[in-house]
């Protein structure tokens, strides 16, 4: 079976925007009489006045910065407050987010909920063709973070075997692998590349480990560092777009070509990064506010992620008729300037998977000089690069950077083990500008 | 996906049927609880299609 649904995968696009658009109006209605929050940021908005997809525009975003401010709201639902939208008895699971940009969010689940966020996950699973015969090992511990749990429950219902990999150090993660044949992975982008390391000290090459497909999570994947683990491994590497707020809502076809979004399960609008207010044209680049059509302990209605990927066009050679975003070009949050430049940390990261197969692992730093910005790249090298040779590979590294963020980088190189390693989100780019 | 449709009614029909009968019992009461999540799903992923553009 190629499709997961293929009565919603095949349908044309301007059906799915009419039922989207209908899922929309009701989900609008129950927001604003059983959320806190949305009792009083919609006061103003009246669900029959809402006729066109172009109206939903008249509906004001939902910030993170929101989500913080209400959830000390309305105490009988703590931890939840004005953000729960069921009675708190039928919370059924705690999840947070990662608290990368600030507070925590705390995010309940009914039980219905749960299960609406694992039937999406489920296409995103599907797409990447885990099937039942595949034992799927989840190298991490997924404590309060829900993008493992998701792949967890997923899994098993679309028929594969999960192996839960937590409480296990990396040696352990590959003997596990290993030991119980496991032909299929989940796990962030920076801890697959990290399996692989451990496993060529341990004198195994990863292509032998049996691992032939794997679903990346909790990270922006790119394309240089998909490559980079398809080689590794010798497997077919999938990516998937998501967040706690608003579920996985884009994953990868077998043509690995863009993300298809997950329809109709959001309501995805890419907005011209000025002004959000016009929807952007194909291949043009937008911000992503999404609506998550059918989650009720959690509504959400228009969530600005701050994700800017490019639009796709229709149509692809897979034969589902969902819209595509081509690719993710990083949070906002995450672009900064440097001595007036515009600096995306994921630029580093593509040119070092794409050019530099020696760098195990690498961190940005960017501090304050007096008046100037200095910006460090450290890097650690395959252990068997020899001094000469690493040499070299300096000069190289701090060449391609000028030349590729048009920005001046001092380059060290780190003995082996100095830089940390991560099983969940990375955290390489460190801005130290005001920090004493 | 008409006759797809029908049988999800009438799954929900019946779940709600078994509510009712099992009221004085959690195991079963909350398992036909479960049934209606799913049922919920099942409409969610099996919508009518409209031809307009809305």
């Amino acid at each position: 079976m190629k499709y997961w649904n293929p009565y919603t995968e095949t349908l044309p696009p301007e059906q799915l925007d009419a039922i989207e658009f209908a899922y929309f109006k009701e989900y609008l209605a129950y927001a604003k009489t059983h959320s806190g929050m949305y009792r009083e940021k919609l006061k103003d908005i009246n669900v029959a006045d809402i006729k066109t997809l172009e109206d939903v525009r008249k509906i004001p975003f939902t910030y993170k910065d929101d989500l913080r401010v209400q959830q000390e709201r309305e105490p009988q639902n703590f931890p939840y407050g004005a953000l729960l939208g069921v009675d708190i008895a039928e919370v059924s699971a705690f999840r947070q987010t990662s608290g990368t940009t600030g507070k925590p969010v705390y995010v309940p689940e009914s039980y219905e909920s749960w299960q609406w966020r694992v039937e999406s996950w489920c296409h995103i699973l599907w797409m990447a063709g885990f099937r039942p015969r595949h034992r799927v090992f989840l190298p991490v511990g997924y404590n309060v973070y829900v993008a493992f749990w998701e792949c967890h429950y997923a899994c098993e219902k679309v028929g594969c075997e999960v192996v839960p990999g937590g409480a296990l150090d990396t040696i352990g993660r590959v003997n596990k692998i290993i030991e119980v044949k496991a032909n299929a992975m989940g796990c962030t982008p920076t801890y697959g590349l990290n399996i692989a390391e451990e496993a060529m000290k341990m004198g195994i090459d990863p292509k032998t480990m049996g691992i032939e497909r794997m679903i990346c999570a909790g990270e922006p994947l790119p394309e240089a560092t998909r490559k980079r683990l398809e080689e590794l491994y010798g497997a077919k590497v999938y990516d998937h777009i998501g967040g706690t707020e608003i579920c996985g809502w884009a994953a990868m076809c077998e043509e690995q070509k863009g993300l298809h979004i997950i329809e109709p399960f959001f309501l995805i609008e890419i907005l011209d990064r000025e002004t959000l207010s016009k929807e952007v044209a194909e291949g043009e680049i937008g911000v992503v506010v999404i609506t998550p059509l059918g989650r009720h302990s959690f509504p959400m209605i228009r969530f600005n992620t701050n994700d800017m990927v490019v639009k796709g066009k229709g149509g692809c050679a897979c034969g589902r008729t969902s819209r595509k975003i081509m690719e993710v070009v990083g949070r906002a949050d995450d672009l900064r300037k440097i001595r007036g430049v515009l600096f995306s940390p994921k630029t580093v990261e593509q040119f070092i998977r794409e050019e530099f197969p020696e760098v195990v692992e690498f961190e940005i730093l960017v501090e304050r000089k007096g008046i100037m910005d200095e910006l460090t790249l450290r890097t650690e090298l395959q252990p068997s690069v020899g001094k000469d040779k690493a040499e070299e590979i300096k000069a190289r590294l701090k060449e391609r950077a000028k030349v590729k963020t048009n920005l001046t980088m001092k380059v060290t190189l780190e003995p082996e083990g100095a830089l940390p390693r991560y099983t969940l989100k990375a955290k390489r780019f460190k801005d130290l500008r005001g920090v004493k | 996906m008409e006759e797809i449709r029908k049988e999800i009614a009438a799954i929900e029909k019946s779940a709600k049927r078994l509510k009712e009968l099992a009221a004085d019992m959690p195991g079963i009461k909350t398992n036909a609880d479960i049934i209606l999540t799913f049922v919920f799903l099942l409409k969610f992923v099996t919508p009518v299609a409209e031809s307009k553009r809305a």
